[in-house]
């Protein structure tokens, strides 16, 4: 079966990621927040990314804009952005070149990413200064553009003038939508752009999230912990547990009638009720993710697992390819297909 | 909006001191009537000297008339209540009568003049004080802050704590001893040299003067201050909109000045500042240490003259000062936050 | 609660506590000052001497502003000066002569090794009766210099003293006399120093500029007792140098070492009652406040306003000039000033815990108001003001300090602030007597730091985790 490296060097891939480790250097250890991460992101693909709380997540998404938090280092690997290597990049060309304006994030919890003191538009035109390729526009033009996204976000224009404090939470997301998309990167990472708003106002966002990827042919990391989010924006969803990548897998692979083949993303979405299916017993997934600065020997999922074996315990599963798009890290979803084709 | 909050402020701070003057009225009854009374006897006295040619009966008919007329003014007969009422609303009109003892440099005994006297050379020396802690405190707490737990951060914190219980005033007797007396650097005390230089050179005449007490002062403060705003640096760094403000791709130092200072600054302003003005304790007799013709060494002076009416007055000015101090404070506050100034909750 | 668990969270604590270096440097500092406090006294250079502050017959042969002795140990300190000492036990013996008078001899031994004479040498004794008393010194050179000789009226209870430089001037002449007449001749009585030619070589340089004698010198002091009704008891000799004690003298000849030690104790009343009561109060006022809500909390709130916005200090001053109380109303007035600061967080951390669902409970199974104040909320809270405690008492002795230093100070018992007080009055920071102005002023910092680092120290471990919504 073909390993999933060797379909790595598409240069049609805009967002290129390769055994990715980032260690947090903590007193109590090292915590292995993220343990060989490899996926692609396709131009104008909306991967969705999702997992338990503490899988690694939001520290992919920060690691793409190579921007851990201390006293995270990324320690090896490699992430390749519109054919750029970011690992590795000083922090000045990462800058001036690489942040924002090939890749941005809409972050979790916009509550609080917005800087209280300044106004909406004192925040925009601070970016546009830091970037060569805004830096030239001025007074009028600059205002055009402001007006312009504020729009496309749906928002009136004397929003520029407000604080973040005077905004719902509703208008602050799309505040801070306009402000991932306004210098046009190619990937734009989000980060749970929904879950602390109320239901209505989540509907608006999404609707909002789609109506872009449509009219500006961007790809999304989309990150949320929330299965039903997923199935309706990500083309391609990719299942993290405990730093490691379990499986990666189209809309139709994961939520369709197959169903997925890793336990993990199984017991996910077993755990997920259905409106339309009687649902008798909800279920769950016993025990915890495990220590991250001394994970388990063999597959992290082992503990937890239903299914686990001798060889599930002592060996990790190497992330194979069932199908060009489908890819899993697990002994026994690999068996079973091999199995199935037998 | 932002005008009602100013004007609420000022009600409430002139309301507080109201209130507190009522309070010293009533705390120093009894020791400000006596005063008065001897000052206005003492007063009759002086009267009387300049009578001639009256009878022993007109002579006493004359004091008790005008004893009784004095008294009425300042309504000394009056009921308890009566009394501290009128006390106060005087206080609050800055009507403090005479010194007991001490004068004016021109002579004049009204404690309004003496005060008035004093006041600015204290201003003058607190003012300079609280923009250098602030401004030295404040760069001190932001190195801090970008390399925490490194050498700097770990021997200021251990100076903060050092000079917490440290006198202001003991370490000025230190300095005096040090700089004036055994390696004479700086004059030991007072506001000029003897005979005064003019001009150009009496004003650096002055800064030399004014230098060994601002330097205590700042010396002893700086490290409080530049702790406090390390730690509220340090607690903003962490904040969402910090990350967010670097992946957008600004420059570090921006992020630091522009954004993480900035948030900071109404908590690090008002902390500091209010830092200062509880060290105003240390302050007085700091001034009286260094000779420094402040309200300061005005409490000492008055103290050893047992000057009641200018012990008094002093107070109330101090709490005035003090009051204002703080009124302006959430004033300024206020107007550094957005959040309090374009109204919604901070 | 009972005392096994009790005893265990005491453990638990500790191994908490330990971990905190700077918690145990401020333990290690404040334990330092109860030592001081508690055996101090028994190591001031004259016994009693802490009681006697302010008593100035007590200090009487004291060198005046005389450098601590340590000074002598500084390199470059070449003329090494004389340690003032305090000799006492000598060797008595009595002995019966045939006529019922009994001789009674004490023999002191005092080393000289110093560049320079003691200013002074004083015989002190008491006694009664009529008793001939001899003082005679013999120098390491072997002459033997009688020094006094008189026939003495003692009143019973009378300190008698006898000094060189006082009254031996004419018996120093003659001792010189006895040795060489021509040197003899040229010394004056009344403008010699008699401790100089004492503790010196008889030679020609005698009288301009003396070479100092050095070595053991013994001074017996001989009373005739006539008869039963005769006394002569507690000899000693105290030798008056140019440096004394640990911290040295000042201006008033006291030594500055015995008012540390007696500082130290009213430092640690004052600081400890203080942040008792205080912290009480807050805690209370705090609760009382945050639960009972409504007219209570306002009111309250209000008086907490307005003492927060008076300006201490002055306050303090003016009520100090115009009252003079004493120390226990001052420690009064200051906690009602302070009780302020543990109210505030108490008032909040209280608010919170109201939220508590066990408290809703407590309110259903029927408890009282007061018994869930005192029962549930208080003990959370109880540690916690164990830190607020710590970390006020600096600026409390701050505050007692500048009282003092101004003179408004308690007159009845002695504080570090007062020993600053007097050296400010007395000129030494003019006459650059660094002894008596560093020592009070460090004592007084490095309370406050103790008190300070034990404070930050137990608030890190006692602070309670309390939900944050």
């Amino acid at each position: 079966m073909p390993d999933v490296n060797a379909a790595a060097a598409s240069s049609s891939k805009i967002l290129s990621v390769r055994d990715l480790k980032l260690h947090y250097f903590t007193s109590k250890g090292v915590v292995r927040a993220l343990d060989g991460v490899s996926f692609d992101l396709a131009p104008g693909e909306t991967l969705g990314l999702v997992g338990e709380s503490g899988c690694g997540k939001t520290t992919t998404g920060v690691a793409l804009l190579n921007m851990p938090s201390p006293p995270g280092k990324i320690v090896e690997g490699s992430i390749q952005i519109d054919g750029a290597e970011i690992v590795g990049m000083r922090d000045h060309d990462l800058r001036r070149s690489v942040r924002w304006s090939k890749i941005s994030m809409v972050f979790q919890g916009a509550m609080n990413c917005l800087t209280p003191v300044y106004t909406i538009r004192a925040l925009m035109l601070e970016t546009f200064r830091e970037h060569a390729e805004t830096a030239r526009l001025e007074g009028a033009e600059a205002e055009s553009l402001l007006k312009h996204y504020m729009n496309m976000v749906g928002l009136p224009e004397h929003v520029l003038g407000r604080y973040p404090h005077e905004l719902s939470g509703g208008m602050k997301q799309r505040v801070v939508i306009a402000m991932a998309l306004f210098l046009e990167p190619k990937v734009v990472i989000m980060d749970e752009p929904t879950t602390a708003l109320d239901v209505i106002v989540q509907a608006q966002i999404l609707n909002l999230i789609k109506a872009l990827k449509r009219s500006l042919n961007l790809s999304y990391l989309f990150i949320t912990h929330d299965l039903a989010t997923e199935a309706e924006v990500a083309d391609r969803i990719m299942v993290m547990y405990a730093g490691k990548v379990a499986e990666i897998g189209t809309n139709q692979q994961i939520f369709g009638h197959q169903g997925p083949v890793h336990p993990y993303t199984q017991k996910l979405l077993s755990a997920t009720p259905r409106l339309h299916k009687k649902v008798s017993e909800l279920a769950f997934i016993p025990g915890a993710p495990p220590d991250l600065i001394d994970p388990p020997p063999g597959c992290r999922f082992a503990p937890r697992c239903s299914f686990a074996k001798e060889k599930c315990r002592s060996q990790e599963p190497r992330t194979t390819a069932l199908q060009p798009d489908h890819v899993v890290a697990c002994w026994k979803a690999v068996e079973d297909a091999e199995y199935a084709r037998a | 909006m932002f005008r009602i909050y100013i004007l609420k402020r000022i009600l409430y701070g002139a309301l507080m001191y109201i209130v507190m003057v009522f309070v010293f009225s009533t705390l120093f009854n009894n020791v400000a009537d006596q005063t008065q009374r001897s000052q206005i006897d003492e007063q009759i006295r002086q009267e009387v000297r300049t009578l001639k040619n009256v009878t022993e009966q007109q002579l006493q008919k004359y004091i008790e008339d005008r004893r009784l007329a004095k008294l009425n003014q300042y309504h000394l007969n009056e009921p308890l209540p009566s009394r501290i009422f009128w006390r106060a609303v005087r206080t609050i009109s800055f009507d403090f009568g005479n010194a007991t003892n001490l004068k004016a440099s021109n002579g004049d005994r009204l404690v309004l003049g003496i005060i008035l006297e004093a006041l600015p050379k204290t201003l003058i020396l607190f003012t300079t004080e609280v923009i250098l802690t602030t401004v030295l405190g404040v760069a001190l707490g932001l190195y801090m802050a970008q390399k925490p737990n490194g050498l700097l951060d770990r021997v200021s914190s251990g100076l903060t704590m050092i000079t917490n219980g440290l006198p202001a005033w003991w370490l000025g007797m230190i300095a005096i001893m040090i700089f004036s007396y055994a390696v004479p650097l700086f004059p030991s005390g007072g506001l000029h040299s003897n005979p005064t230089p003019q001009g150009l050179a009496g004003f650096i005449d002055f800064l030399w003067h004014l230098s060994l007490p601002l330097l205590t002062l700042v010396l002893l403060s700086v490290w409080g201050t530049g702790y406090l705003t390390r730690n509220i640096v340090l607690s903003n760094l962490q904040e969402d909109y910090v990350m967010a403000a670097r992946a957008r791709g600004i420059a570090e130092r921006r992020v630091l000045f522009g954004h993480t200072l900035r948030t900071s600054l109404p908590a690090i302003m008002t902390l500091a500042v209010l830092g200062l003005f509880s060290s105003i304790a240390g302050n007085i007799i700091v001034e009286g240490i260094f000779g420094w013709p402040g309200i300061g060494k005005l409490y000492f002076v008055a103290v050893q003259a047992n000057d009641v009416p200018i012990l008094m007055a002093t107070l109330s000015i101090e709490t005035l000062f003090n009051m204002v101090g703080f009124i302006l404070l959430d004033i300024i506050y206020g107007f550094l936050d957005p959040r309090i100034k374009v109204g919604g909750k901070a | 609660m009972n005392v096994r668990d009790a005893l265990e969270g005491l453990r638990d604590f500790w191994r908490e506590f330990i971990k905190v270096k700077t918690g145990l440097v401020g333990l290690v500092i404040l334990l330092a000052f109860v030592a001081l406090a508690v055996f101090g006294p028994s190591i001031v250079p004259f016994p009693g001497a802490t009681d006697h502050w302010r008593d100035i017959t007590f200090w009487q042969d004291n060198p005046q502003a005389a450098p601590p002795e340590w000074v002598n140990a500084l390199p470059w300190v070449s003329k090494k000066g004389v340690v003032s000492s305090f000799l006492s036990n000598p060797k008595l013996s009595d002995e019966k002569q045939e006529s019922g008078v009994v001789v009674r001899t004490c023999l002191f031994t005092y080393p000289f090794s110093s560049d320079e004479p003691p200013r002074d040498v004083v015989v002190r004794f008491e006694g009664e009766g009529q008793v001939p008393v001899d003082v005679t010194v013999t120098r390491p050179d072997g002459l033997s210099a009688e020094l006094y000789r008189e026939q003495l009226d003692i009143a019973a209870g009378v300190l008698q003293r006898v000094s060189v430089t006082n009254n031996c001037a004419q018996s120093i002449i003659e001792f010189v006399r006895a040795q060489n007449e021509d040197l003899a001749s040229g010394l004056d009585a009344d403008l010699i120093k008699p401790t100089s030619i004492l503790f010196s070589r008889i030679d020609p340089s005698l009288a301009n500029n003396p070479t100092m004698l050095k070595g053991a010198y013994t001074i017996t002091v001989t009373a005739l007792l006539l008869n039963d009704q005769s006394r002569f008891q507690n000899p000693t000799i105290v030798v008056s140098g140019h440096v004394s004690g640990l911290l040295g003298t000042d201006v008033s000849k006291r030594d500055i070492f015995t008012g540390i030690v007696i500082g130290s104790r009213w430092a640690l009343i004052i600081g400890i009652l203080t942040s008792l009561i205080t912290v009480v109060l807050g805690v209370v006022l705090g609760v009382i406040a945050a639960y009972f809500g409504g007219v209570t909390d306002w009111l309250l709130s209000r008086l907490y306003e307005l003492i927060y916005l008076l300006p201490v200090l002055p306050f303090l001053i003016v009520i100090s000039a115009i009252f003079k109380p004493s120390i226990w109303t001052l420690i009064i007035i200051i906690c009602l000033f302070f009780w302020t600061g543990p109210y505030k967080p108490v008032y909040s951390m209280a608010l919170q815990i109201r939220e508590e669902t066990y408290i809703e409970a407590s309110r259903a199974l029927g408890s009282g108001r007061m018994r869930i104040i005192f029962r549930h909320i208080i003990p959370i809270l109880l540690p916690y003001s164990f830190a607020v405690m710590a970390l006020s008492v600096p600026a409390v002795i701050v505050y007692e300090a500048s009282v003092s230093l101004l003179g408004l100070g308690d007159a009845t018992i002695v504080t570090w602030g007062q020993v600053l007080h007097d050296a400010l009055g007395q000129g030494a920071v003019i006459s650059n007597l660094w002894w008596w102005v560093v020592p009070p002023g460090l004592t007084i910092a490095l309370m406050g730091m103790s008190f300070a680092f034990l404070g930050t120290a137990l608030d890190k471990i006692l602070h309670p985790k309390l939900k944050t919504r």
